[in-house]
């Protein structure tokens, strides 16, 4: 497309064309991408491997991508396009969750395309820009490329520098760059900024996609959806009837190979600075005047921007590591066994921290986060635990086994909410006894629903403004995640915890401190 | 699990399905909605198949009615009928794995029955929920103010599964309510959605006319030419093309040459996009099942204004002359 051929035509010039074919009222239409093609760095990756690839292949199948669609690796390895085809297959077959059809995998395969270097290497990005170009050639991709940055923070300053230098960050009039950064956003606020300054030297604020991963958009709306479409939770939702808040994300899975990375950056830096936070926010907000990304935002900013630590970080705040075990049925490893940590790492495998949120809906109610690797099971969930009620007009004995009402709102892995409430045991006797009530987003999440990481992808070709952190949430998360990182640094090693169990002994002691206990999730 | 309950009552298969829920240890809450099936015993596995696959997504409990009949027997050729007689009723329900993320209950009334299919179902609907009616091919004339659809909250037709889909569709249109929708539009969304895409794609010419390629005996066709028109208020014409089972393709005339997206053959599920000045485009679409169509229908309950608006201006807009009654 040439400006001449567009100033010949006058709909082209004009900002406010809309598609006559969308009707806002037509809610099955459903949006495909444009031309586009998507480059991965750090394609060999495990989360390239498990999620971003099977993810472009169920979006083909579901017809979003556009007809001019480029998947490009960027890898160290010697491969060919093919060798890198075969890659891809590979995962396709182990990983998607639609079902493999040839006829959607020969169409990707004719936009897939490998480029063999490192980052460091000029000539390695003058050849990565000649395939986009040769793609917009022959796959129509029309310019519009998005990186996906799927590498250690540190490469990124390097990554960015070399797609400004082979002119690949800018693009001509009419086409798109976007780039996606997975997170850490940094490992404190001072790195975050840098980090900030660095890619949007490079890409405009716009065009930078933060994400969270384990925050999909399907929680967010849901959670949104929970708190603002209904009657019922609003008027319970403060510091009259909530006694406190407990967001949980626990794995059940060691640091595996990754000790390269998370040595020295931690639980805390790794979970809580960016998913817990972000929970904590939308939890605990004001309604947004709309569910506009801005809107919602601003009201997330407020929330970050009232949290208060607790004065004494060492009876408020826990850490851990966890010591070996039975995981289950499965012996395993210490964390300072683990291959590539030192014996004396003080690295946090467990992280549990009290925070409070000044404002008049939560004065009083502790938010209590922890999260942390090798425990119980694999969970995420917020619960919201009530008070006792003021008053019992019945004899001690028939509420003594009467705990706290609460609203669970399971994140992962089976998304749905819990109530828990008192219930009269039947028989004759007057007792009152804790029952759950559960609510399922559907039995069974099948390949019908689409998985948080090809609404992800989706989003970022189609230029949705997503719902994911935005720099400035960044660096108040890590305004508060910093003190007690460094109140920690001054602490010796944290407390062992059995593999498999709820976490150290520490993190018990800080609840009890409050007269609390943790949930048993 | 499936257990037959022959001559049975609705009060019967409620408790029966309480104490079967009870047994496996599963809430029978959570159901989002109740979908009645109005079938044929030839259909029936098929069809159930279909909307077990949609209450993947949406658990619901599904009531299969299985009759060959679709209006109810003129009151006066039955014989009276003494108070206290019980007409037979068979029954099956159907759990776990095949119940899909629901149940399932298929009901075989006898003929005295089938003037009394209200209030035969009114005590198995899931409560408060919606009700969803969906008739896999014989349709009645009005859904709306039919026995079962008089009580539902959106009503599925599908006419191309009908004898005579163009008679059935146009006595359907006559009786429009828009609460209704026909699959043969939702079989149309990944037609729309790559259309809609094609014309998001700058430059953004002027499109002239177009044409709509596709068989002559498939509603759809129509209903894609009817959309068309209306959203773009340009003539549409149609090519027959009797090789495919429903759309081939569109063609944009557009002011600087033709955009033309098209799916050659049943068999493949390649596609291609030309554009002015482009070379030709594949894209691998794979066709839809029943199945993926059922699910988007109980997505949205809601009317869909953009059908009402297809049937009741597009559809007039469009010549259907090349509509032919032989296969």
């Amino acid at each position: 497309m040439t400006t001449s051929a567009s100033a010949q035509n006058p709909l082209e010039r004009d900002e406010n064309w809309t598609n006559p074919l969308r009707d806002p009222r037509d809610m099955r239409l459903p949006r495909i991408a444009g031309p586009c093609s998507l480059v991965i760095f750090g394609v060999t990756g495990d989360l390239s491997k498990k999620k971003l690839i099977p993810a472009v292949y169920d979006l083909a199948n579901r017809g979003l991508l556009p007809a001019g669609f480029g998947l490009v690796g960027f890898g160290r390895r010697g491969w060919s396009h093919e060798d890198f085809a075969d890659f891809i297959k590979e995962n396709i077959l182990a990983h998607a969750r639609t079902p493999f059809n040839e006829s959607t995998w020969e169409y990707l395969k004719g936009g897939i395309r490998f480029v063999q270097g490192t980052f460091d290497d000029a000539d390695s990005f003058k050849r990565l820009s000649d395939t986009v170009s040769e793609l917009d050639e022959v796959r129509g991709t029309q310019g519009n490329h998005a990186f996906y940055m799927s590498i250690p923070p540190r490469d990124f300053p390097t990554v960015s520098r070399q797609l400004a230098d082979s002119g690949l960050a800018k693009s001509d009039e009419g086409a798109w760059r976007r780039v996606i950064i997975e997170k850490p956003f940094g490992h404190d606020l001072e790195s975050a900024r840098e980090l900030d300054r660095v890619v949007s030297e490079v890409f405009d604020p716009q065009s930078v996609f933060r994400i969270d991963h384990y925050l999909g958009k399907e929680t967010v709306q849901n959670l949104l959806a929970l708190r603002f479409a209904n009657m019922m939770f609003e008027p319970v939702w403060n510091s009259n009837y909530v006694d406190h808040v407990q967001i949980t994300m626990a794995e059940d899975i060691g640091i595996g190979t990754r000790a390269g990375y998370f040595s020295g950056i931690g639980i805390a830096r790794d979970v809580i600075q960016n998913h817990l936070l972000q929970l904590m926010a939308l939890t605990a907000m004001e309604e947004p005047v709309s569910f506009s990304a801005k809107d919602l935002v601003a009201e997330k900013i407020k929330v970050l921007s009232a949290v208060r630590l607790p004065e004494d970080l060492g009876a408020h705040t826990a850490r851990g590591q966890y010591a070996e075990g039975w995981q289950g049925a499965e012996k395993v490893n210490g964390f300072l066994d683990e291959q590539g940590i030192e014996k004396d790492d003080t690295t946090e495998t467990y992280a549990a921290i009290r925070l409070d949120i000044d404002t008049r809906r939560w004065a009083g109610v502790p938010f209590y986060l922890r999260s942390g690797k090798r425990l119980g099971k694999r969970v995420t969930e917020i619960a919201v635990v009530f008070k006792h009620a003021p008053h019992l007009p019945f004899q001690d004995t028939a509420t003594s086994e009467l705990g706290n009402n609460a609203i669970v709102i399971r994140v992962q892995p089976d998304e749905g909410i819990t109530m828990r409430f008192g219930s009269k045991v039947p028989g004759t006797a007057m007792e009152v006894r804790d029952v759950n009530m559960d609510f399922n987003y559907g039995n069974a999440f099948t390949e019908q629903s689409p998985e948080a990481y090809e609404r992800l992808i989706l989003d970022v070709l189609l230029g949705e403004p997503p719902l994911f952190p935005t720099t400035r949430e960044v660096e108040l998360s890590w305004e508060i995640l910093d003190p007690i990182e460094k109140f920690w640094a001054t602490q010796p090693q944290p407390q062992a915890y059995r593999s498999g169990t709820w976490g150290p002994q520490e993190a018990d002691e800080m609840l009890a401190r409050d007269g609390r206990s943790w949930r048993l999730p | 699990m499936i257990e037959i309950l022959p001559s049975s009552t609705t009060s019967q298969i409620s408790s029966k399905l309480a104490q079967a829920h009870a047994e496996r240890g599963e809430a029978s809450q959570g159901r989002v909605l109740t979908l009645l099936v109005s079938t044929s015993e030839r259909e029936l596995e098929n069809v159930l198949a279909t909307a077990i696959q949609a209450s993947q997504e949406h658990p619901s409990r599904v009531i299969a009615i299985v009759t060959d009949r679709t209006e109810a027997p003129d009151m006066t050729t039955l014989p009276a009928v003494a108070v206290g007689t019980v007409a037979p009723l068979d029954a099956e329900i159907r759990l776990g794995s095949d119940g899909g993320a629901g149940e399932v209950i298929v009901l075989r009334p006898a003929e005295s029955l089938l003037r009394h299919l209200d209030t035969l179902v009114l005590p198995l609907l899931v409560p408060d929920a919606p009700v969803v009616a969906w008739w896999s091919s014989s349709t009645p004339a009005s859904p709306s103010t039919s026995l079962l659809g008089s009580m539902t909250r959106s009503r599925i037709t599908d006419a191309q599964m009908t004898a005579d889909p163009m008679a059935t569709f146009l006595t359907l249109r006559e009786h429009h309510t828009v609460e209704e929708t026909d699959l043969a539009w939702t079989r149309l969304t990944v037609w729309r959605g790559l259309l809609a895409a094609l014309v998001d794609e700058p430059p953004h010419t002027e499109i002239q006319s177009v044409t709509v390629r596709g068989n002559s005996h498939s509603l759809s066709v129509d209903l894609l030419g009817a959309w068309l028109a209306w959203a773009l208020k340009v003539p549409v014409s149609f090519e027959v093309d009797e090789h495919v089972s429903a759309v081939r393709g569109v063609v944009f005339h557009r002011t600087d040459g033709d955009s033309v997206i098209e799916r050659p053959s049943d068999a493949s599920s390649d596609l291609f996009i030309t554009k002015p000045g482009q070379m030709k485009q594949t894209i691998s679409v794979p066709h839809r099942t029943l199945g993926d169509c059922m699910t988007e229908e109980l997505r949205r309950l809601d009317p869909d204004e953009i059908y009402n608006a297809v049937l009741t201006e597009g559809w007039d807009m469009i010549s259907h002359d090349h509509w032919t009654t032989q296969r």
